[in-house]
C-alpha cells in the first residue's frame, strides 16, 4: 500500500495553520499534516533533532515567510544547502505581495509562490489547488533516508 | 582722498519725518550739497554719508547701513557702476540711483540693465525725490513678496510633510489591520458554515452580524489602502491610450454591465502621460458609479474627451493639434439618479456617502480616489448634475508630461 | 510572433504531444502566448536570448517552461541545468513534463532545481487533464518571480 503523504506546514499563525487543516480536510486530503510555528522549529523538524528525532521527512513543505527565530527565506536557504533536504518541494504561502519577497524566494530555490488570499473561500480554493497539483499530479521525489 | 562724513543738521519739525539714510558716492562737494538740498525740498529728512572710493564705500555700507545709494557715474579712480558691483557682491538689496551729468558712451538704459535702479541728471535734480520714493516703494514690494513666497513655501512643505505622515499612517494602519481582520473574517465564515442551524437561532444571527461586520471592515481597509496607495505608490508613467484603458475597464465591469443592461459609449479618446493602473482605477470608479447609481432605465454612459472644449458638442470636432490648449478635458456622463446641488461639495470627501448602505452599496471612497489621482497629475475634477437629471463628471489631464515632483518626495 | 510576449515556452519534439498540450492549454485560454521549440538547443537560445532569439530580453522571460527530457541536440536535463545554474535565468519556473519513467531522471531533475516534475500519462484524456491542471496552477495560482499581478482566482481548480 502506498505510504500516505507527509506535509509540513510552517506558519507562525496557529489560526492560519488550523485554517489550512480545515481546507485540506475539505478536499479529502488523507495524508499526514505536521505543523511548526517558527523557522528554528522547522529546521529542527526537518533535521530530526531534539523533540523531532522521530519525525518523518515531508513530501512537501508549505512555508510562510514571516516567521520568528528564522524567517521563511532562512529556512529555505538552509534546506537548499542540505543534500538531505534539497529536493523537497517548497511552496511559499505568504500574505506578502512584495515583488522582492517573491523574487528572493525563487532565487533561494522555492518551487513556487502562492499568495495567501484574504477571504475564506479563496483560501480554501488555493489549498485545494495546491493539494491537487502537488499530491495529485506531480511526481514527488522519493523521501529517501 | 579722505572720507568726509557729512552729517547735516537733523531738521526738527512738528511732524517727525522718517530719516532717510543716504550713502552718496560723489567727489564734488557742490554737487553733493545740491543733491541733499533737493532731497530736503522733496520732503526727506536726510542722514547722509559721502564717499569717493570702493574701500570707503564698503566701510560706509557697514557702519551707515544706508537705505539708498546715490552715485555719480564718473569719479576719478572709480565709477558709479562699481558701486552696483559691490552691492551685488555683498548680496545687498539697496537701490542705487545714478545721479550724474552726461553719461558719455554708455546709455542710461544700459546702466539700469546692469543693475542701477534709476538714473537722474544733475541738472534735473527736481526728479530725484520722486525717483527715490519709487525705488524704495519697489524694494518694499519686493520684500513683501519674498516674505509671502517664503511663507507659502514653508506652509506647503509642512502640509506635504503632514500629508506624507498621514498617508504613511493610513498605509501602515490598513496594512497591519488586515491580518487580524483576515482571521476574524475567515473564522466567522467557518463558524457560519459549520454551525448554521446547529446552535440556536440567536447564535446564527450573532454569527451573521459578526461576519458582516468583518467583511465590511475588510472592504473598508482595502479601500483605505487603495486611497493611500495613490499617493505613495511609485508611478510608472508612460503614454497611456485611454481607449485601451476603457477596454480594460469594460472587461472588469463586465458582470455589472450585463446585469444592469448598461451601454457604455466612448470614441477616439486621446493618449495621456500617466500611470496605466491609476487611469484604469479612475475610469473604473467613474463608470462603476454611473452604473451603480442608475435610475429606472438601463444606464447609458458616455465618455468623451477633447482639448479643453467649452461644450460637449465641440469636443467631437477639436483635435489634438490645437496648439493653444494645454490640457485634455474628459467627461463621463450618465442618465442616472443625479446629484442634488447641495451635495455636490461633499461627494469627493473620503468615506462620504449620500445614500444609506441598503440603498446603494459602497464605502464612499471611489470619488476620493478619483480626485486624488487626477490632482496628482495636476488636473481638476468636478461634477455637473441635478437630482434626477443624470450626472456628468469632468476632469482635466495635462497634455504634456508633467515633471514628476511626486517621485522626489516618496517615503 | 513577438518573442517578447511569451507566457509559456513548450519544449517538446513530439508533434502529437505538442498538439495535445496546446489543445489542453487552449481550453483554459492559456494558449495565446505559447512558443514551441523542438530541441534543447533552441530552448537554450530562446531563454538565453541568443542565436535566432537574440532580440529577446532577459527582463521578460516566459512565465513557465514546460520541458520534456528526451530532446534532440541538447537533452532536457542539460537544458535544465543550464537554466538553473545561471543567475539570469535560474528563477524561471521550469516544469519537467516527460514520458520518462526513470526514477533517476526524476531525482536528478529535482536535484538540478526543477520546479516540479510531471510524468506524461499514457492515456490522452489524463494527459490533457494534467496539462490543464499544470497550466492553471503555474499561470494562475503561482506568482512568478518577475513582477506581475495575480490573475483572477475564478479559474480555481
Amino acid at each position: 500500500m502506498k505510504a500516505a503523504h507527509e506535509l509540513l506546514i510552517v506558519d507562525d499563525n496557529p489560526a492560519d495553520i488550523a485554517l489550512a487543516r480545515e481546507a485540506l480536510n475539505a478536499c479529502a486530503y488523507r495524508g499526514q499534516i505536521n505543523s511548526v510555528e517558527d523557522g528554528a522549529e522547522a529546521l529542527a523538524f526537518l533535521g530530526r533533532r531534539g523533540n523531532y528525532a522521530n519525525a518523518v521527512k515531508p513530501d512537501l513543505v508549505i512555508l510562510d515567510l514571516n516567521l520568528p527565530k528564522r524567517d521563511g527565506h532562512a529556512v529555505l536557504a538552509a534546506m537548499r544547502a542540505s543534500p538531505d533536504l534539497r529536493k523537497i518541494p517548497v511552496v511559499i504561502f505568504s500574505t506578502s505581495q512584495l515583488s522582492r519577497d517573491i523574487a528572493r524566494s525563487y532565487e533561494l530555490g522555492a518551487n513556487c509562490y502562492v499568495s495567501k488570499p484574504g477571504n475564506l473561500t479563496e483560501f480554501f480554493s488555493m489549498m485545494k489547488s495546491i493539494e491537487k497539483f502537488w499530491f495529485g499530479s506531480v511526481k514527488l521525489p522519493p523521501r529517501g533516508e | 582722498m579722505s572720507t568726509a562724513a557729512t552729517k547735516l543738521q537733523v531738521e526738527h519739525s512738528p511732524q517727525a519725518k522718517p530719516q532717510l539714510r543716504v550713502l552718496m558716492v560723489e567727489d564734488n562737494p557742490l554737487d553733493a550739497t545740491l543733491i541733499l538740498r533737493s532731497l530736503r525740498q522733496g520732503g526727506f529728512d536726510v542722514n547722509a554719508t559721502t564717499v569717493q572710493d570702493e574701500a570707503a564705500f564698503l566701510r560706509a555700507l557697514r557702519t551707515h547701513n544706508p537705505e539708498i545709494v546715490l552715485a555719480d557715474f564718473n569719479l576719478p579712480g572709480w565709477e558709479g557702476m562699481g558701486a552696483v558691483k559691490v552691492l551685488r557682491r555683498e548680496g545687498l538689496d539697496i537701490p542705487l540711483i545714478l545721479v550724474s551729468g552726461a553719461l558719455g558712451d554708455v546709455s542710461a538704459v544700459e546702466c539700469i540693465k546692469r543693475g542701477a535702479t534709476d538714473y537722474v541728471l544733475k541738472d534735473g535734480l527736481v526728479r530725484l525725490p520722486e525717483a527715490i520714493r519709487r525705488a524704495l516703494e519697489e524694494k518694499h514690494l519686493r520684500q513683501e513678496r519674498k516674505r509671502a513666497e517664503e511663507d507659502l513655501a514653508s506652509k506647503a512643505a509642512e502640509l506635504a510633510r503632514s500629508n506624507a505622515d498621514l498617508e504613511q499612517f493610513a498605509y501602515v494602519a490598513s496594512h497591519d489591520l488586515q491580518e487580524p481582520l483576515r482571521m476574524v473574517a475567515a473564522y466567522t465564515q467557518l463558524l457560519s458554515e459549520r454551525y448554521q442551524g446547529k446552535l440556536d437561532a440567536d447564535a446564527d444571527k450573532f454569527i451573521g452580524y459578526a461576519r458582516e461586520g468583518a467583511l465590511r471592515m475588510q472592504v473598508l481597509i482595502q479601500d483605505l489602502l487603495a486611497f493611500s496607495r495613490v499617493g505613495r505608490k511609485e508611478q510608472s508613467c508612460c503614454s497611456v491610450d485611454c481607449n485601451a484603458v476603457m477596454r480594460d475597464v469594460l472587461q472588469i465591469l463586465e458582470a455589472s454591465i450585463k446585469e444592469s443592461g448598461a451601454t457604455v459609449n466612448y470614441e477616439s479618446l486621446p493618449e495621456v502621460w500617466a500611470d496605466n493602473t491609476q487611469m484604469v482605477q479612475l475610469f473604473q470608479n467613474l463608470i462603476g458609479n454611473a452604473i451603480k447609481f442608475r435610475g429606472t432605465e438601463p444606464p447609458v454612459i458616455s465618455v468623451q474627451a477633447g482639448a479643453q472644449p467649452e461644450t460637449p458638442a465641440e469636443s467631437k470636432t477639436e483635435t489634438k493639434t490645437e496648439a493653444k490648449d494645454h490640457e485634455w478635458l474628459f467627461s463621463v456622463s450618465d442618465n442616472g439618479i443625479g446629484i442634488a446641488p447641495e451635495d455636490v461639495g461633499k461627494i469627493f470627501a473620503v468615506f462620504q456617502r449620500l445614500h444609506s448602505r441598503t440603498e446603494y452599496p459602497g464605502n464612499g471612497i471611489g470619488l476620493a480616489i478619483c480626485k486624488k489621482i487626477v490632482e496628482r497629475y495636476g488636473g481638476r475634477i468636478w461634477v455637473e448634475s441635478q437630482a434626477g437629471g443624470g450626472t456628468t463628471f469632468k476632469f482635466t489631464m495635462p497634455l504634456q508630461p508633467r515633471e514628476s515632483k511626486a517621485e522626489a518626495s516618496q517615503p | 510572433m513577438n518573442g517578447d510576449e511569451v507566457d509559456i515556452l513548450l519544449v517538446d519534439d513530439s508533434k502529437e504531444d505538442v498538439d495535445l498540450t496546446l489543445h489542453a492549454l487552449r481550453s483554459e485560454n492559456l494558449a495565446n502566448r505559447v512558443f514551441v521549440v523542438r530541441d534543447g538547443e533552441e530552448a537554450l537560445d530562446f531563454l538565453f536570448c541568443s542565436g535566432p532569439h537574440s532580440d529577446r530580453s532577459f527582463e521578460r522571460p516566459p512565465r513557465l517552461v514546460l520541458l520534456d527530457l528526451k530532446l534532440p541536440k541538447v537533452d532536457g536535463l542539460q537544458v535544465l541545468e543550464r537554466i538553473k545554474k545561471d543567475d539570469r535565468t535560474r528563477s524561471i519556473c521550469v516544469v519537467l513534463l516527460t514520458s520518462s519513467r526513470e526514477e533517476r531522471d526524476m531525482v536528478r531533475g529535482y536535484e538540478l532545481g526543477a520546479n516540479s516534475y510531471l510524468q506524461k500519462p499514457v492515456d490522452f484524456t489524463e494527459f490533457r487533464r494534467m496539462v490543464k491542471l499544470a497550466g492553471l496552477y503555474w499561470m494562475v495560482i503561482n506568482r512568478p518571480p518577475i513582477n506581475s499581478a495575480p490573475r483572477s482566482v475564478e479559474h480555481a481548480l
